[in-house]
């Protein structure tokens, strides 16, 4: 928790316990109508849930009231500076979970680990961190797809050198 | 059950085969333990699509090895550099570190070795002779009896793991929670599924680690360029290693310290959630507590160095006692292996014993070849163990969110799961961020379907009475040490805010 003028920020620390509540609400939600071997468990893990989540609120609230803490969410964003870096890291991972599946591992491994690396490192080194993004995500095909046959995901890249291995016996 | 000690001698010999396995697996991990922020957990999730495609038996035996190394791995940031590559080294720097500033560092290395292999060694030896009638503690183990326990898991890591016991709580029971999600196992109704048909069989757990721990950390990682400062970088590029038979010659007088100290962490190892960070400060405390000069500890005194050193290493066979005997996870790392030992189908419990004692045996002969092993080779080796402090987070984290995301692709190659480990991601991240426990969800959303088997068990066994919960002895000493784990810190915090208050 970081502190402020003596102050503790806790709003970052109801993200969690909220979550827990939202989430469990939602999950009674869908077993209201279902038999009792469907409920029981879960209400009960449910019932105790939303009491501890419950009293961290009061144990909170008393705080606030006390002027001993506030809403500020810093303890979640802190360091500031890196929080765009940290959410553009974030947009470039979803890229990779989107593209993936057409894309292939080796190829969209590549153009993650490029894209994510030069943003970390502020467009620096473009030339050796284009090699290096290359020397692994070749190296994961290798180990992963050739050597192990695993089953990552396949695409282009994959296919070809599957169809030229296959032409080549 | 009983000791079958003319199978140990063929095991041995068996296990010893598999060096080729051990060999790699030791170096790696030993690379890994290293690193700080890093584990044997995630380093096995990172490496998960490997240890799925391996053999059972080679796959169980990568892991340990790895396991046992890193644990010893992580001691050399800490003597060196002041940084503890793991939480379960986090005591090691109270007297590592000083003798490192006294230009003792390499004789604080081979302490910190010798202690971590006899210990280990010897703990994996008490871990096999005793394994028949620790195994028996299954056979009492029936469904009310192991609801407490799993809760009784979720409370201790609360407890003692987290620093706040409510968030700890809270952390736990979201797991279980989470772990409720899919289709109900009598009439198959869909429950928490957000309608996503994957989650009909529920939550598959290798995108749950895989968030959970790595890509949280690989998020968390980036907020530094490096995870050394520059006076660390520094240090560590000038560390040398002119003291070793000085400093192994030094443990080794100290034999009992280190057998003492290596069943205290054995015994915290088999509580669920207590793991190696509280063991080895357990020892610290009594090996500091019952010596004649406790005012030479903090200062580089070879006994506060060696008693973590040998508990967190006594931990490593401890917690994979409850895994085996019981199926239930006493750590984050025991935790991985029961998911690769689930998608193996090896079913865990005393029955792991007698169906299969090439795995259930084979764990801890595993063990302790890995430790004789190190104890031969590490020596020579640790001066650039700790070179690997000095990559750069840049290229560090974006690998890591690459591979494991892809590892959990690979069980059942839905694109969905992909996507499940980064929002598992987003969760750690928040949960690691705000101070709740991430081992605690994770163990939560493990023991969910577990618990909920149990409880319908047990409650279609009495009829849907719910007083069946406390119908046994044992049941019920077992919710009153629940209740006293829970209330525990409470009551502790409570009175040293009173404490406080009287002192003004």
């Amino acid at each position: 928790m970081n502190e402020t003028g003596g102050k503790k920020s806790i709003g970052g620390d109801f993200v969690i316990p909220v979550a827990a509540l939202v989430f469990t609400l939602y999950y009674f939600s869908t077993i209201i109508d279902s038999p009792w071997t469907a409920q029981v468990a879960a209400f009960f893990i449910g019932a105790i849930l939303i009491a501890l989540t419950l009293l961290f609120l009061v144990k909170s609230a008393i705080a606030i009231g006390r002027g001993q803490a506030d809403l500020g969410m810093k303890t979640l964003i802190t360091p500031t500076g890196l929080l765009a870096t940290r959410l553009g890291l974030l947009a470039i991972t979803v890229a990779y979970l989107v593209l993936i599946e057409w894309g292939g591992f080796t190829l969209t491994t590549f153009g993650f680990l490029l894209a994510a690396m030069l943003l970390l490192n502020r467009g620096q080194r473009a030339g050796f961190i284009t090699l290096f993004a290359l020397a692994v995500s070749l190296g994961g095909y290798l180990i992963f797809i050739l050597a192990f046959e695993t089953r990552f995901p396949r695409g282009p890249f994959e296919e070809l050198i599957q169809a030229a291995m296959q032409a080549g016996t | 059950m009983e000791l079958q000690l003319d199978l140990y001698g063929p095991l041995f010999l068996h296990t010893l085969s598999y060096w080729w396995v051990i060999f790699p697996s030791i170096f790696l991990g030993l690379l890994v333990g290293a690193i700080p922020g890093f584990s044997a957990a995630n380093t096995i999730i990172i490496l998960l699509p490997l240890t799925l495609v391996m053999d059972v038996e080679v796959g169980l035996i990568f892991m340990v090895a790895l396991y046992c190394s890193s644990r010893m791995g992580a001691g050399i940031p800490a003597i060196l550099v002041n940084i503890p590559g793991t939480a379960g080294a986090a005591a090691t720097p109270l007297d590592g570190y000083p003798m490192t500033k006294a230009g003792r560092g390499q004789q604080a290395l081979a302490m910190s070795f010798v202690a971590s292999s006899l210990g280990g060694l010897l703990t994996t030896v008490l871990a096999l002779l005793t394994m028949p009638w620790l195994a028996q503690v299954g056979y009492y183990m029936h469904s009310v009896e192991m609801i407490v326990v799993m809760l009784f898991g979720i409370s201790l890591i609360a407890s003692i793991a987290a620093r706040d016991t409510l968030k700890g709580l809270i952390a736990g029971f979201f797991g279980l929670m989470i772990g409720s999600i899919g289709a109900d196992h009598v009439y198959a109704t869909p429950r928490g599924t957000m309608g996503f048909l994957e989650l009909y069989d529920g939550v598959p757990l290798i995108p749950a680690l895989v968030g959970l721990f790595a890509v949280s950390e690989a998020f968390l990682v980036i907020e530094a360029q490096s995870i050394l400062s520059r006076h660390s970088r520094d240090l560590l590029k000038t560390a040398g290693w002119s003291a070793t038979l000085e400093g192994a010659r030094i443990a080794l007088a100290r034999w009992w310290h280190i057998t003492w100290n290596s069943i205290i962490g054995l015994v915290i190892g088999v509580i669920p959630g207590a793991g190696a960070s509280i063991a080895s400060f357990v020892a610290y405390q009594q090996s500091r507590t019952y010596s004649k000069i406790p005012e030479a500890y903090g200062t580089g005194h070879p006994e506060g160095l060696i008693a973590p050193e040998a508990a967190n290493n006594g931990v490593t066979a401890g917690t994979l006692i409850p895994l085996l005997i019981l199926g239930i996870p006493g750590g984050a790392t025991a935790a991985v292996m029961l998911v690769v030992m689930q998608y193996h189908g090896v079913i865990m419990g005393p029955h792991l014993f007698s169906d299969r004692p090439d795995l259930g045996y084979g764990v801890f002969m595993a063990m302790a070849v890995t430790y004789l092993i190190m104890s031969f080779t590490i020596l020579p080796l640790s001066r650039y163990m700790s070179k690997v402090t000095l990559v750069s987070t840049a290229y560090m984290a974006p690998i890591i969110i690459a591979f494991t995301l892809v590892g959990s692709f690979v069980p059942r190659e839905y694109m969905f799961d992909m996507a499940l480990g980064l929002v598992f991601g987003v969760i750690g991240y928040i949960a690691r961020k705000t101070g709740y426990h991430v081992a605690a969800i994770l163990i939560g959303v493990i023991l969910g379907p577990l618990l909920e088997q149990y409880f319908l068990r047990a409650l279609k066994m009495s009829e849907g009475d719910i007083s069946v919960l406390f119908s046994s002895n044992l049941g019920n000493v077992l919710w009153v040490a629940l209740f006293v784990t829970v209330l525990t810190p409470f009551a502790l915090d409570y009175k040293r805010r009173r404490q406080r208050a009287a002192h003004g």
